[in-house]
């Protein structure tokens, strides 16, 4: 069972419609909601009059500030469903509308007055930090959110042993989740006013929580059931207005209420990866030993605090412990602006720090004449140490992942200059192109793949039930995203029972079942929730053997599972699980076969003060080696090869494993290259897939994959996580291919050929 | 998406009446895969739809000889392709990929295969986006218009066709029947640089189309794409070439003058100078890949 590439048990549904999506969800009354957003990205609200669209026809209520409870919610409690005073960005919610449709209640928005007083705005941290530049959230004082400074060893000895020094600026953008499936919510009440919110969310008990702020009522009061989710990608792992203002129109209305977003409203509303501007320094000595990194980090988190001003603790993390470092510094500053809110995007700040950490290397590599895999594979993580950040690195294949697509590049490493356009299916594009120049380049990355304590727990419960039939169901407290875990889990307690997969069932969607777990993110779920179903599975296994026993005239020890049955490996007698179950259900005194699992790995919150500390059981490691073509004269960038080796401790499905990392690079590939979501003076410029661009099928180069196999002591059957990981180096591998074929060093990202033929010209003008 | 009739004409008579009768309040219809998302984005809210997709008049590729037209190859049929023709219909055309393999590579370039089965020709030129990837290369091959309205049928050189964007000489109760080209004089090539393979709008689209004979240049026509309102001839950039040898150098200063004759705008899809030098490059790259085919 472990280690079989089995295909995920969940797509057969997906690829036929049958699974029911957020979209999907309709209950009998349902109202739909719209929101009507700001005019002005600060100002003062005058006035919110909604007279003339309550009386639409088909309108059924309409909320506005007034109907805000008096707390504030949010990662910075600084945020509430409705805005009643001050907007502070164009994605501001002044009011919503419940109507008896989409169209009525788009319409009825029309006919909202309100009356703005502008106020000062300000588009950058730089003009937000000035003397004197507006306040954002005046309660708070400042318009810095969070300052971080994390140092270990000194920056003098560092820049004193180094024979070489690189220094650069980056500049890093929005991007945009662009998740399959836009927000959806459906709020309703029941007669004892609970709340039943079907949502997409990533951290149902935590929305509980939040929730329970945002509405002034109480989390046992708030039931989440999670829908089958149709990307999120890190979207869900916070509480944004719109699911508490349905909340508020389901309360008014009587009525349960759905808000799903436009394609165009996601582009507008939902949080997106927070913009980085970076100045970063490193040094090395002639022996090609790291002596130092040093980077800080000034980041645009936009008018509400969410988990975008949490990522500098991964950007730190890639700074001061990817590759063995002496010394190093980073500091990061959190700022408000009027800009779009950020939150978290998978990755979660590392696809920012491994970019340029990573093209730092290779300037670092090229200062020093070395090859930039030996450099790397010289200054590699070990097994078995304690990096001077405090991360304890126990299982590691960075040296082998370099090794591997090392390995794979030297075939491809064929720099021809004057290739023709063969593969394109042109009849007329014989055209010449000795412009076009090819050039390899390598990254490597480094990501939690122990979970991530950033809460007091980072916990996960789930529950095994053998029943009657020999059907087994998992219950857990984690949650499918797409990503592969109900497979992944199921494979995990198969194994545990000696049952088929098709025999599991798990459940993981409804906060009134499920047992309590942190969320899904910082690629946790294989290692935190598999660890977790694995104890449930032994503890069920444990209790089917204790009864088994008894029928079989044996001890539990002489036991094993198999084949759906469990059998005596002196006497070879057997008795089929069900037949086990229903023995314990039917005895007097009889019992359920449930078994119970709860795992929380041994690390710790960082320091709050040093932010030194392990934050992982585990990491995972990679690397990436891309082949690129460059077009001098269009400076646009076509990767013709991209090879990824990733240390995931154990595959337990490789098939689940490859997903993960082709999908991560298309990620990667996108950030590197197309995607970026374009904000000027608060606005977002291009808010539809035709100008946010996605790398389609028809872009996507040819992808290996390597998967390093470590057998981490502390994973399920020796898996860690490898969630992110994908797309993280993706970037970096691209801009050092780009280096190597036309001798520019990118610092921005989405590398567009615009932004390419730019530097091209730059360089020529020297 | 607002309230409108919807009229499913089945002759072209019929529905130049009922467009005239709507007189410019009705919105034709054809493979919708613009006016759709103008529609549902609220950008357009016509009164009615008149849906043109059951006028067989307006479809197929079709060869007509035409002795009287005093050009080179006259002796070559003049081709009609319908409006309706959807963009795959005309990628695959054995007719067009013999005779007008440009027009392919046009085709080729545009949306996906999905939406290339809805997307028609006419559409395409009707919608009249300054980066409609057809225009440039049809204006290069010298093609018309056809125009059916209450006065009959007129014709237009496709060159006049376009008056702004989203904008054409189109009446009320006028509909666009077909385009017509006339037999290819020579080469042509149809270029576009987007950042995307596929499923993407051009940021710079070049249609080419030369007439040579012993390495001198007879007629050139150079057309630009998503550089200024509508698709833009550069005459300058013509001349340059026409009536002397087509070389290196002529070619690189023709690519030149083009990239000034372009009237570009700064906005997502490019800055101003990036694409005057996307229009120098790909001039320059089409003229010599031409030069390259007629060798
Ligand atoms: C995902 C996607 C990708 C695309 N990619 C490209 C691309 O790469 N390049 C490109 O150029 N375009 C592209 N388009 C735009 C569009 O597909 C084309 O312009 C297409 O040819 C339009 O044809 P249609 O039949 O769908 O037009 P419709 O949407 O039916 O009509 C467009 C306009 O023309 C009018 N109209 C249509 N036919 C006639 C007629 N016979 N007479 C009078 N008026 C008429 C309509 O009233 C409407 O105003 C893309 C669109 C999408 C959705």
């Amino acid at each position: 069972m472990i280690g079989q590439r089995i295909p995920k048990l969940d797509a057969p549904d997906k690829a036929t419609g049958r699974t029911v999506y957020g979209h999907d969800v309709r209950l009998p009354g349902m109202l739909h909601g719209r929101i009507k957003y700001s005019k002005h990205a600060h100002a003062r609200v005058v006035r919110v009059d909604v007279s003339r669209a309550l009386k639409l026809p088909g309108v059924k209520t309409i909320v506005t500030a007034d109907d805000n409870p008096p707390t504030m919610f949010g990662y910075g409690k600084d945020n509430t469903p409705l805005k009643g005073q001050v907007v502070r960005s164009l994605r501001d919610e002044v009011a919503a509308v419940a109507a008896v449709d989409a169209d009525t209640a788009e319409e009825a928005l029309s006919l909202i007055e309100v009356e703005y007083e502008p106020l000062t705005a300000v588009f950058t941290p730089e003009e937000a930090l000035k003397e004197g530049a507006p306040l954002i959230h005046a309660e708070h004082g400042s318009n810095y959110f969070t300052r971080y400074r994390y140092s270990h060893g000194t920056l003098e000895a560092g820049e004193r042993e180094s024979d070489v020094t690189v220094e650069a600026d980056f500049e890093l953008p929005y991007v945009a989740h662009a998740a399959m499936e836009t927000s959806v919510v459906v709020a309703a009440f029941d007669h004892r006013g609970h709340l039943t919110l079907y949502s997409t969310t990533q951290i149902p008990f935590l929305l509980q929580r939040d929730l329970s702020e945002a509405l002034g009522m109480e989390g046992s009061e708030i039931r989440i059931i999670q829908t089958a989710i149709g990307g999120a990608f890190g979207r869900g792992l916070d509480i944004y207005p719109f699911e508490p203002i349905a909340a508020l129109l389901a309360r008014k209305a009587g009525k349960p209420v759905r808000i799903s977003f436009s394609r165009y409203e996601e582009f507008l509303a939902a949080p997106v990866r927070q913009p980085a501007k970076v100045h970063v320094r490193a040094g090395a000595t002639r022996e090609g030993m790291i002596t130092f990194r040093d980077a800080y980090a000034l980041l645009d988190i936009g008018a509400y605090v969410s988990w975008g001003s949490v990522t500098p603790l991964v950007m730190m993390e890639t700074t001061a412990s990817l590759y063995r470092i002496p010394h190093s510094r980073f500091a990061a500053d959190c700022v408000y602006t009027n800009n779009p809110i950020t939150g978290a995007v998978r990755g979660y700040g590392n696809p920012q720090s491994t970019f340029f950490v990573e093209t730092m290397m290779d300037r670092l590599a090229v200062a020093l004449d070395m090859d930039p895999v030996d450099f790397r594979v010289r200054n590699a993580n070990r097994p078995n140490e304690e990096t001077p950040q405090g991360l304890i690195i126990t299982s590691c294949g960075l040296k082998e992942c370099l090794e591997a697509v090392a390995a794979r590049a030297d075939t491809a490493r064929q720099k021809d200059e004057g290739k023709t356009m063969k593969d394109r299916p042109h009849p007329s594009s014989f055209i010449p192109h000795p412009s076009k120049k090819r050039g390899i380049g390598f990254a490597a990355t480094l990501n939690v793949g122990g979970g991530a304590r950033i809460y007091r727990s980072d916990g996960c419960g789930a529950t095994v039930k053998v029943d009657d039939f020999g059907h087994v169901s998992l219950v857990t407290g984690s949650t499918e995203i797409g990503q592969g875990s109900e497979t992944v889990l199921a494979q995990i307690v198969a194994e545990v029972l000696g049952v088929n997969v098709e025999d599991v069932n798990v459940l993981n969607s409804d906060t009134d079942v499920k047992p309590w777990d942190v969320g899904v993110h910082a690629s946790r779920t294989t290692f935190i929730a598999g660890n977790a179903a694995h104890i449930a599975a032994l503890d069920a296994r444990r209790q089917l053997f204790e009864t088994a026993a008894e029928m079989l005239k044996t001890t539990p020890d002489d036991l094993i599972a198999k084949d759906g049955h469990v059998v005596a490996k002196v006497s070879g007698k057997s008795a089929e699980l069900g037949k086990v179950a229903r023995a314990r259900h039917y005895r007097e005194g009889g019992q359920v076969i449930l078994g119970e699992g709860w795992y929380d790995p041994p690390t710790k919150l960082v320091d709050k003060d040093t932010y030194k500390g392990n934050i992982s059981a585990t990491y995972g490691f990679g690397a990436q080696m891309a082949e690129v073509e460059v077009d001098t004269d269009t400076g646009k960038v076509r990767v013709l090869r991209l090879v990824c080796a990733n240390d995931v401790g154990r595959a337990i499905n490789p098939m689940a494993v490859e997903g993960q990392i082709e999908g991560g690079a298309q990620m990667g590939l996108g950030y590197a290259l197309t995607e970026e979501v374009i904000v000027e003076k608060g606005r977002v410029m291009n808010p539809d897939f035709l100008d946010y661009r996605l790398f389609t099928t028809a872009d996507m180069p040819e992808i290996e994959t390597v998967i390093i196999e470590t057998d981490d002591p502390q994973g399920p059957f020796g898996a860690k996580g490898v969630g992110e990981m994908g797309g993280t180096p993706t970037a970096a591998a691209i801009a050092n291919a780009i280096h190597d074929a036309v001798g520019v060093w990118m610092t921005t990202v989405p590398m567009t050929p615009e932004r390419v033929l730019k530097a091209l010209m730059e360089k020529e003008n020297l | 998406m607002q309230p409108f009739d919807y009229f499913s004409p089945k002759t072209l008579p019929e529905a130049v009446e009922i467009l005239s009768r709507h007189n410019g309040d009705a919105r034709v219809v054809a493979g919708g895969t613009d006016l759709l998302l103008k529609m549902k984005g609220g950008r357009l809210a016509p009164k009615a739809i008149v849906n043109i997709k059951r006028l067989a008049e307006l479809r197929g590729i079709s060869e007509t000889s035409n002795s009287k037209l005093q050009t080179p190859n006259y002796h070559l049929p003049i081709t009609t392709i319908g409006a309706l023709t959807t963009l795959e219909e005309l990628r695959r055309s054995p007719i067009i990929r013999e005779r007008y393999p440009s027009l392919c590579d046009a085709a080729n370039t545009m949306a996906s295969v999905q939406i290339r089965n809805l997307a028609t020709v006419g559409g395409n030129m009707c919608n009249a986006a300054p980066s409609a990837d057809l225009a440039p290369i049809f204006i290069a091959l010298d093609a018309s218009a056809v125009i059916a309205g209450p006065g009959g049928e007129r014709r237009v050189p496709l060159e006049e066709f376009f008056v702004g964007p989203g904008k054409t000489v189109l009446e009320s109760g006028e509909l666009l029947a077909s385009l017509e080209a006339p037999p290819p004089v020579g080469p042509s090539l149809y270029l576009k640089h987007s950042p995307r393979a596929h499923m993407d709008i051009a940021v710079v689209g070049v249609g080419l189309a030369a007439q040579l004979s012993g390495g001198v240049c007879e007629s050139a026509r150079i057309v630009l794409g998503a550089v200024a309102p509508v698709p833009l001839r550069v005459r300058r950039a013509e001349a340059e070439l026409i009536g002397g040898p087509f070389s290196a150098e002529r070619i690189d200063r023709a690519a030149k003058i083009a990239a000034e004759e372009a009237q570009p705008i700064d906005d997502v899809r490019g800055a101003v100078w990036y694409r005057r030098k996307m229009v120098e490059v790909l001039v320059r790259r089409g003229l010599t890949a031409i030069g390259g085919i007629e060798n």
